[in-house]
């Protein structure tokens, strides 16, 4: 079986939600529901053990199948992330933790040094550490290094809807990475999902495009399908792409020649 | 003549606002709202984190023409103790309430530091984020709220036209232009992680007012990078004392401010308060407004004993209660959120100092 392997977790679905910016919990549930996701991240600043209508971790844990993954956003520093991933952990009782931590609350691109300190103290206390990054291709192999349980690599600024903007970068992660790459942030359309895939990811996460999407459950389910569709044309693999022209006359005839 | 610093005026900085400003058509409105509408969409999604403001005191050394709290106001001067503190807070909680704003007037031998740090130690043991709109302060003051449980500063300029500035703020400390201006930048060295900016609408010409707000909050976002900045767009509203506004902003020239701030400053936070009437409200709430107050009192001790009338700072537009305030969201399909933050991110943020 083709399966997303992550620690000692299988998975069979390879398309990841992200819970925030949903209209309401009702909604963002049927899209969960609808996407065929069995990893779903949940903010610890949305934790609500308060106020019940406000909460999101409450409606997720209740759905048969899914694993929780709590995210650090918020975090702007690898002290804080480390804290909050121990409240996380003894709220939820997930082993997983997606360190995401974003010093500028504007852009929230993640701080790589913060990131990498967090990963190191977390995964050697066994949490299934999965962090989100630029696209940079070093610090993927160093959170490998150090025990992470996949790397997430930006696809572009969360929320910009840029789709694969670093797939240069994203690449050459995926051809030297030897844990699963997980694309995080900016897929528009269901079709961007599935080129990840196609490139080689072993998994998408998608938030904004299904949360702001006027139908969340529908573009769910085209997430669930494209994901789905990419993997296939992964492991059947691409035709061979070629843009440069054939010449009509051999270039390389005179090889051989006698004289 | 207060001399400004260069980022303050330099009009290249703020081009494409002026020109969404200075455009008055019915046309190019909508257009903008269609392009706020989706950026706002995109990068917040169907979401509203609400707060609401616990006025703590309405002493005040200041002598604003525009504000119901002036030091020469008959209003009756009071100030919450320890107690009523708590209990505004369980009362606000009742509500809903887990993201406070605490208030006060400008500093006074009444009301200080002291009394400010310890409101904000007794409104972060149960509420989810604490914030704070009152006198300006030292680096080291800052610092000790943000260990307190501060995590954010909101500070007005009020105007950015030093000519009304002088004119509007009377007597008081407030008069020095510069040292509020810059108080931002200390609030930020001290380690707190947003600040709230905003002018008071009416109160000079209002686009001008808007390019120079804006660059402001540019110059903060070079300088201090961890910065998080949010924008306020409160307009003059009736208030004891009778001042009347110098410039009008209706209701269409304010739109077209905070729709023309979410296209320049995609990320950044735009707050809206109940001064505005509920149509305004709900309106802009998916259009470009990210954070809203509700069930606000602007009288201190206002939610357990109730609104007194003609004692409140200002008066306030949009009396909706919480349920039927986060109703008429859900009826746009946008979501209130009441927690957005947790307490386990509290503390000082560490700022690195800029190169000089």
């Amino acid at each position: 079986m083709d399966h997303l392997q992550l620690g000692a977790y299988t998975f069979s679905s390879r398309l990841i939600l992200g819970t925030g910016k949903f209209s309401s919990a009702p909604v963002m549930l049927e899209a969960v529901k609808a996407s065929g996701a069995q990893l779903v991240t949940v903010a610890l600043r949305r934790f609500n053990r308060e106020q019940l209508e406000d909460d999101l971790f409450g409606p997720l844990s209740e759905i048969p199948g899914i694993t929780l993954m709590p995210n650090t956003s918020g975090a702007s520093t690898a002290a804080e992330a480390i804290k909050a991933a121990h409240i996380s952990r003894e709220l939820s009782g997930s082993p997983f933790i997606k360190v995401e931590i974003h010093p500028n609350p504007q852009h929230l691109m993640p701080d790589p040094i913060e990131t990498m300190e967090a990963a190191r103290i977390l995964a050697s206390e066994g949490f299934l550490v999965m962090p989100y990054i630029s696209p940079d291709p070093v610090l993927a192999k160093r959170l490998e290094d150090v025990g992470c349980a996949s790397v997430m690599p930006l696809g572009s600024a969360i929320g910009s809807g840029q789709g694969l903007a670093s797939a240069a970068m994203l690449s050459i992660i995926i051809r030297e990475s030897s844990i699963p790459v997980i694309v995080d942030a900016g897929l528009r359309a269901p079709s961007e999902a599935a080129r990840a895939m196609e490139m080689g990811c072993s998994a998408v996460l998608v938030n904004s495009a299904i949360a702001a999407s006027d139908n969340p459950s529908e573009m769910a389910a085209a997430f669930r399908d494209a994901t789905e569709a990419g993997r296939h044309g992964f492991k059947a693999g691409l035709m061979a792409e070629s843009t440069e022209a054939v010449a009509t006359s051999p270039l390389t005839s005179f090889l051989g020649e006698q004289s | 003549m207060t001399l400004l610093p260069d980022w303050l005026t330099e009009q290249s900085i703020s081009r494409e606002l002026e020109a969404m400003l200075r455009n008055r058509s019915p046309e190019s409105l909508e257009t903008m709202a269609a392009r706020s509408r989706a950026m706002t969409l995109r990068r917040f999604g169907r979401t509203m984190t609400l707060y609401a403001p616990l006025y703590l005191s309405n002493y005040c050394s200041s002598g604003c023409a525009y504000c119901g709290f002036a030091s020469d106001r008959t209003t009756p001067r009071r100030k919450l103790d320890e107690e009523e503190i708590r209990r505004e807070i369980a009362a606000m909680k009742q509500l809903g309430i887990q993201d406070i704003l605490l208030l006060t007037g400008e500093r006074t031998a009444t009301v200080g530091f002291e009394y400010l740090r310890r409101a904000v130690e007794i409104a972060a043991e149960s509420m989810q984020r604490v914030t704070v709109e009152a006198f300006p302060m030292s680096v080291e003051e800052y610092r000790e709220l943000a260990d307190c449980g501060c995590t954010g500063i909101t500070i007005y300029q009020e105007t950015y036209d030093s000519m009304q500035y002088e004119a509007l703020h009377r007597w008081g400390p407030k008069k020095d232009y510069l040292y509020r201006l810059e108080t931002p930048e200390r609030a930020l060295e001290g380690g707190i992680k947003t600040i709230g900016l905003g002018v008071l609408f009416g109160l000079s010409d209002p686009v001008t007012d808007a390019l120079m707000l804006y660059r402001h909050a540019r110059h903060l976002e070079k300088k201090y990078w961890r910065g998080g900045i949010s924008i306020s767009f409160p307009r003059i509203r009736p208030q004891t004392g009778g001042y009347e506004p110098a410039f009008e902003v209706d209701d269409h020239l304010l739109a077209r401010i905070i729709l023309a701030f979410r296209i320049t400053m995609p990320d950044v936070e735009l707050v809206l308060s109940t001064r505005e009437k509920p149509s305004f409200r709900d309106g802009m709430a998916g259009l470009a407004i990210t954070r809203m107050s509700i069930a606000s009192r602007t009288t201190v001790g206002g939610y357990l004993e109730g609104e007194s009338p003609d004692e409140g700072q200002f008066e306030i537009s949009d009396s909706r209660t919480t349920e039927e305030f986060c109703q008429a969201l859900r009826n746009r399909r946008i979501e209130p959120i009441f927690k957005n933050w947790e307490p386990a991110y509290n503390g000082p943020s560490h700022q690195t100092r800029p190169c000089s």
